[in-house]
């Protein structure tokens, strides 16, 4: 059949060679229809492998992408690129057969398939490469390139080494790589353990590869050297779809990039037709919803003072003053050091170097019970693990973190720690039963159980790690105003979250951290949502940078 | 909007509390039972006798309900009953007056316990690893001091803290047991040490940012498994008169048995001392019962293995169920 691509999108089916914007992103006009990338359209076998038409899934009543059309062509390299949460990672499982879609479907070859487990994903040609590796570090490269699936027996029946190993050359030396395939994968570098899962692919004649920001753990030369290999599974007609939060990235390798924002694709195009402007516009760039309006207030003496704070590896040289009174936004990307800075300020992992000083006193905080002796608390980011004892009662979880606030002559008092969560559950109306498991609430409960805990340890300044991941919209507004009135009674409060609407409406000022630096103060209210998109991507604008 | 009504632990406490219930049952239809098939065995006087053997493994038995609780495990306590009792008996007869080589068995007790804790807490190492190389060290450094010889020369005031009885049939050692594990409820129960123990065991990095010193919580609870190992040893070696390195030899066994009975999760986070008390019961008068009627030890030790099983199987159920 003459092959017609089709985009995919809303648009219906037109020719790839048009495929462009739709109209109403808010890009610049001047990016209308044009030709698309070359190697796109015009490469030996262009057609379509893989096609998403309007999968959606959601949790726990959340739709974490919705509505989505996406097509990977035969040898084209198609990044997602997106926000925290914008759904880029819930699609590739969904592609991967890890979730199943509540809505639309997948169409492999044309032919619509449902995927019960990666498994039958990878057996109509679609491989992962996630951002955790999932080898075995202790088997040596050439036995993880057979796990799941059949290994050769020599006419003896045990298994013939030589032939695996044989294979297992043959696939490095079409890479190009050089690898003992006898060494455990525990030896050898990420990059080089990457190296493996792209393997791992091909052995299995994967025609769809999916990866996972792939280069957060590469340097630029590894990087440099995946996107060569990447390249040449093109040439064999491979399609790749790939996440990634680098956006030099996308220009220099991508064909096609697709954006996500609020589980939603907002455009898919050629990467050529695009610049760093118009993607962190469409990233960013809706009109600022303010979620919740914040009150005009006028912060008080400095409460928290830190000073050249480095820990190897995780941040460096960071220094910033938080007011009383004030909300400090930290925004940036996962992995960009925040939760390590408040986590060493809290003293959970001391810092390497650099002072912090509170109320002007310089304090040595060495583990969390010092830090809270000095007023500081923290809201962890992951609330399932490090916040609450799910099998315990929500009651009981608020007075965990401060036992000697509920106890009389030595013993806990029932009745004070009645009284405490009646306040609490009153205070930021928590649903649900409170004699149950903490387990059992939902997210946005969990979340107002876990703050109740942090402000029953009568803190000063307050560090707030995500504290809206997994809450639902309701909860979310709440939870917006009892961080206002915190602000309002003089607590000095720092809020870490990945979500750029979240910092830019609460926030009266914005860090961001970009590979453990710290870039800003950014002053408010006016914040311009580009310029903050900007700095968390890493990308500088010319005098915007609060460092040198 | 639902109102806070009885005890924070709520559906928890009803869940350990249904199988407490279950576990009295057990006990009494188990007592019942073995006083109908083994005539001459359901006396009061036969009753509160064999209290005296198992009030020394009790006393380990509160001890390790805590440990366990925090998701730990001590093997080490049956050595270290038998080196308090070496140190007590050989520091005597060097001279030491006895009651200051109490005090020096107490806290080698107490130190030996501190020492596996500072291990388990600042080195990281799994307790299990830990208190086995003890048990070693231990009962090793017992055979040491004693150089494998008995002593006995124990004066009459000391023999009567295990084997006085009031008013002729009650042991003197049950009201202190009795004290000692209302003692221990309370403190797991209803002090902030509990609920750090509970906590400890369920999610030791939600106790790290709670703000809590994780390692002296752990230095504290096997202190405690140390001290009452030390009273513990004081006790079997006034009953039987005698220091010497084999004394509770796998002793360990039937302690952890009867607390992981009583309902305590070896992963942590839950159980109860009147589940351990009632695990304790249970074994203790099914051996008593059965070696009563004749029946060989190794019968016993069958049977007792079978309701281990038993036990541990309920446990697990009940866990699931509660979702």
């Amino acid at each position: 059949m003459g092959q017609v691509l089709t985009s995919g999108s809303i648009d219906g089916p037109r020719p790839v060679t048009s495929e462009s914007t739709r109209p109403d992103q808010g890009l610049e006009p001047t990016l209308g229809a044009v030709p698309v990338h070359p190697s796109a359209a015009a490469g030996q076998d262009s057609r379509v492998l893989c096609h998403m038409r309007g999968v959606g899934k959601r949790f726990s009543g959340v739709w974490a992408c919705r509505g989505i059309d996406l097509t990977v062509l035969a040898g084209e390299v198609h990044a997602v690129i997106g926000e925290n949460g914008a759904g880029k990672s819930t699609l590739m499982k969904l592609l991967h057969g890890v979730h199943a879609p509540e809505e639309g479907t997948i169409e492999i070859d044309g032919r619509a398939l449902t995927f019960g487990s990666p498994r039958d994903a990878e057996a109509a040609g679609v491989a992962m490469i996630p951002q955790e590796l999932d080898l075995f570090p202790d088997l040596s490269v050439c036995e993880n390139l057979y796990v799941g699936r059949q290994r050769p027996r020599t006419r003896f029946g045990v298994f013939d080494w030589a032939a695996m190993r044989r294979e297992a050359r043959a696939v490095f030396a079409k890479l190009g790589i050089e690898i003992d395939v006898r060494a455990p994968v525990r030896s050898l570098s990420s990059a080089s353990a990457q190296m493996v899962e792209i393997a791992r692919a091909l052995i299995r004649d994967a025609r769809v590869v999916l990866m996972d920001e792939p280069t957060a753990a590469l340097s630029q030369q590894e990087a440099d050297r995946l996107f060569a290999i990447v390249r040449d599974l093109c040439a064999r007609g491979v399609g790749v779809v790939y996440i990634t939060h680098r956006l030099e990235e996308v220009f220099e390798n991508a064909d096609r990039v697709t954006v996500m924002r609020d589980g939603a694709r907002v455009h898919t195009g050629p990467s050529r037709d695009l610049t760093t402007h118009s993607l962190v516009q469409m990233m960013v760039g809706r009109p600022l919803q303010k979620f919740f309006h914040r009150t005009a207030r006028s912060p008080g003496a400095v409460a928290l003072k830190v000073e050249g704070l480095t820990r190897r590896g995780a941040f460096e040289d960071v220094s910033f003053e938080l007011r009383k009174g004030e909300i400090i936004g930290l925004a940036g990307l996962i992995g960009a050091g925040r939760s390590e800075l408040a986590q060493a300020i809290f003293g959970i992992a001391a810092a390497d170097s650099g002072t912090i000083a509170v109320d002007g006193r310089p304090v040595s905080i060495k583990n969390a019970a010092t830090a809270l002796g000095h007023g500081i608390a923290y809201l962890p980011e992951e609330r399932r693990s490090q916040g609450l004892h799910l099998n315990f009662s929500s009651p009981w979880n608020i007075g965990f973190g401060n036992l000697g606030g509920l106890t009389r002559f030595g013993w806990v008092s029932p009745a004070q720690e009645r009284r405490t969560a009646n306040q609490y559950q009153s205070m930021f109306s928590i649903r649900g039963d409170m004699n149950k498991p903490v387990g059992g609430l939902s997210g946005g409960n969990q979340q107002k159980v876990l703050l109740s805990k942090l402000l029953f340890q009568k803190p000063d300044i307050i560090m707030l790690d995500e504290p809206t991941r997994g809450v639902d919209v309701g909860a979310r507004a709440e939870i917006y105003r009892i961080i206002d009135e915190l602000a309002n009674a003089g607590k000095a409060i720092l809020m870490i979250s990945s979500e750029l609407n979240e910092v830019l409406s609460m926030a009266d000022r914005i860090l961001v951290m970009y590979r453990g630096r710290l870039n800003g103060p950014y002053e408010g209210p006016d914040f311009s949502a580009q310029e903050i998109g900007f700095a968390t991507a890493g990308v500088r604008v010319d005098g915007t940078e609060a460092r040198p | 909007m639902t109102a806070i009504s009885g005890t924070a632990i709520g559906k928890r406490a009803a869940a350990a509390s249904s199988r407490t219930m279950l576990l009295a049952a057990f006990f009494v239809v188990e007592v019942a039972a073995l006083g109908i098939f083994v005539p001459g065995w359901l006396t009061v006087d036969g009753l509160l006798d064999t209290s005296r053997i198992f009030i020394e493994s009790g006393l380990l038995a509160l001890g390790m309900t805590f440990v366990i609780i925090t998701g730990g495990i001590d093997l080490s306590v049956a050595s270290l009953l038998a080196l308090v009792s070496v140190v007590i008996g050989f520091s005597h007869q060097a001279g030491l007056p006895l009651p200051v080589a109490m005090v020096l068995g107490i806290g080698t007790g107490v130190g030996c316990g501190l020492l596996n804790g500072a291990i388990v807490a600042y080195l990281g190492l799994h307790p299990l690893v830990v208190t086995l190389a003890t048990m070693a060290l231990f009962r090793g450094g017992a055979y040491v001091i004693s150089n494998a010889a008995a002593y006995s020369e124990y004066p009459a005031w000391f023999t009567t803290i295990g084997g006085f009885y009031i008013g002729e049939v009650l042991p003197a050692q049950l009201p202190v047991f009795a004290v000692l594990c209302v003692l221990a409820w309370m403190i797991l129960e209803k002090t902030p040490f509990g609920r750090r123990v509970y906590g400890l065991g369920e999610n030791e990095q939600a106790v790290r940012f709670s703000g809590i010193n994780v390692a002296h919580l752990k230095l504290k609870v096997y202190g405690l498994m140390g001290l009452l190992a030390a009273l513990a040893s004081i006790i079997e070696t006034s009953r039987i008169s005698t220091s010497r390195a084999n004394m509770a030899l796998g002793l360990e066994l039937p302690v952890i048995a009867a607390v992981v009975l009583g309902g305590t999760k070896v992963t942590g986070g839950s159980g109860t001392i009147a589940g351990t008390l009632l695990g304790l019961l249970i074994l203790s008068y099914l051996q008593d019962g059965l070696q009563f009627a004749g029946i060989s030890s190794d019968w016993g030790l069958f049977i007792t293995g079978a309701l281990l099983v038993l036990g541990v199987l309920v446990n697990e159920n009940a866990g699931r169920n509660r979702g």
